[in-house]
């Protein structure tokens, strides 16, 4: 019941585009505005319900109820919020690098919502299923560094400068053991389709056979969504909030955004690369595919912010430290057994 | 074993999450307030014998009393307390030897101007000089020592939902 539903809508917009008698470029071109349309509206929904289950699950860790007073049971608590921000005034410093100030909120949404792009939500239901998408994703994620540069640089405050060095060099240092946990997943597969990559876990999830990489690329990836422990970007304790400090009003609502839009990155990815994607556990097919990937998603966005809850912000030097001195020597190891490990496997004809 | 502690206090966190909330939804709920409690005060002014115990306890000079002389006895016309310098020490409830002024459970009190913060206990004309002797007199004898009527149960109930 309802594997095929999103499926099903495409092919009827296909088909009624066809039978109206549009050339097959502008159907083209106009399914592709309505799956980006869609995938901006399912990010944009995601983060509206994201913020709140933080907000949620912070409070019951602290023996706390959370927001539980606009709409019924709170739910509309981040609806408020969000119209708040988008009516309160953009303010622009007189020290601020204008054009970069406020080229920054609108481009910072870019990335993640590229990333979108490749992801299959279920058995082919990927927006476009590019032969290198794990390729594709991991270099336009890495974008985002420069554009939290940017803002750091156009606010022209020495918070924000400080907020955007940290972002620079945790990033860029957590980047290359991010990229070096999924190449054993690529070895195996000896693809970068995640379609796939997903098929090839019919069997066992990569999270069995990788479960080193798998956990070198959780860490790396709660570092990369700069959330806690690996929050020293917007470390409200030292520096106000990093490179968002001089941003007020929908400018700060887009970085916020970004921030819970690359938790979601970090997630699906966990999810395609190590947790069977869209594949059903035990061979549980009586729910959509589509289903158990958001289950799938949900299950890893909960325990990031478990964690976040959990765990106090770590020293600039031991998370420098950790990252080059743990994480990197550990995925390359991790390479090394797992190339290994497929020399024998294929020597004894497996 | 090294990741010993983040998976204890994983443990720790999960727990707190599933236990039971300390918050108490306050306008609909309210936690109850201990019989000691330091409320507004309460003047039962039939009781009060304009002693002025209470105005020469107090060390911020908060209550301001006014009274004329009924027959043989004191009466007390108005009783103010200029509450903005009140800090509810209680030395004024303690020095009332007719039990007249009392702590309630009442503990907002804020008002939106300063002026309205004083609190006006009694205003009353003073009565005619033979029925008011006569009354008064017998309200004394009346409630010489009231048992002060205390709600069982309810201090150790807040206690309890505390934990």
């Amino acid at each position: 019941m309802g594997e095929n539903i999103f499926l099903n809508i495409a092919s009827w917009i296909r088909g009624l585009l066809d039978s109206i008698g549009v050339p097959l470029l502008a159907s083209d071109i106009i399914m592709m505005i309505v799956k980006a349309s869609a995938i901006i509206v399912f990010i944009s929904l995601n983060v509206i319900w994201l913020v709140l289950m933080e907000r949620k699950i912070s409070a019951y860790i602290q023996c706390r109820i959370g927001p539980n007073r606009v709409g019924p049971k709170g739910t509309l608590q981040t609806v408020a919020d969000v119209i708040k921000l988008m009516t309160k005034e953009f303010l622009i410093p007189r020290s601020a690098d204008k054009v970069i100030y406020l080229l920054a909120p609108l481009v910072v949404f870019a990335p993640p919502t590229l990333a979108f792009a490749v992801v299959p939500w279920g058995d082919g239901m990927a927006a476009i299923d590019m032969g290198i998408g794990v390729f594709y994703l991991i270099a336009v994620t890495s974008l985002s560094t420069i554009i939290f540069w940017m803002g750091a640089w156009g606010s022209g405050n020495k918070y924000s400068l400080v907020g955007g060095m940290r972002v620079v060099a945790q990033m860029v240092s957590y980047e290359l053991p991010l990229v070096l946990a999924l190449l054993g997943v690529i070895m195996i597969t000896g693809t970068l389709n995640m379609s796939e990559i997903v098929e090839a876990q019919k069997n066992v999830w990569f999270i069995f056979t990788q479960p080193l990489a798998f956990l070198i690329y959780f860490i790396a990836g709660v570092s990369e969504a700069n959330r806690t422990p690996f929050d020293l970007v917007e470390a409200e304790s030292e520096i106000i909030a990093g490179p968002y400090t001089e941003y007020s009003g929908m400018g700060y609502a887009m970085f916020m955004l970004t921030e819970y839009a690359s938790v979601l990155v970090i997630s699906i990815m966990c999810t395609i690369m190590f947790l069977g994607g869209w594949l059903a556990p035990f061979g549980w097919t009586f729910l959509p595919s589509w289903f158990w990937f958001f289950l799938k998603v949900y299950v890893m966005i909960f325990l990031f912010m478990w964690i976040r809850w959990t765990y106090p912000r770590i020293r600039v030097d031991q998370l420098m430290g950790f990252g080059w001195k743990v994480l990197v020597p550990l995925s390359l190891a991790n390479i090394f057994v797992t190339g290994i490990g497929m020399y024998v496997y294929r020597s004894i004809g497996w | 074993m090294f990741g010993k502690g983040l998976i204890k206090g994983l443990q720790i966190t999960w727990r707190e999450m599933l236990a039971q909330k300390v918050t108490v939804q306050y306008p609909d709920e309210q936690i109850p307030l201990p019989d000691r409690y330091h409320g507004r005060f309460e003047l039962d002014a039939d009781k009060c014998i304009a002693c002025m115990l209470c105005a020469n306890a107090c060390p911020n000079k908060v209550i301001q009393i006014e009274r004329t002389r009924v027959g043989k006895k004191q009466y007390l016309t108005k009783y103010v307390m200029r509450i903005e310098y009140c800090m509810f020490c209680g030395l004024c409830v303690e020095s009332c030897n007719q039990d007249a002024l009392r702590f309630s459970k009442v503990f907002n009190m804020n008002q939106y101007f300063r002026s309205r913060v004083r609190l006006t206990l009694a205003d009353r004309p003073a009565p005619a000089e033979e029925p008011a002797e006569e009354a008064g007199s017998e309200q004394e004898a009346k409630k010489k020592a009231p048992a002060p009527k205390k709600p069982a149960g309810a201090g150790s109930e807040a206690a309890a939902g505390k934990s």
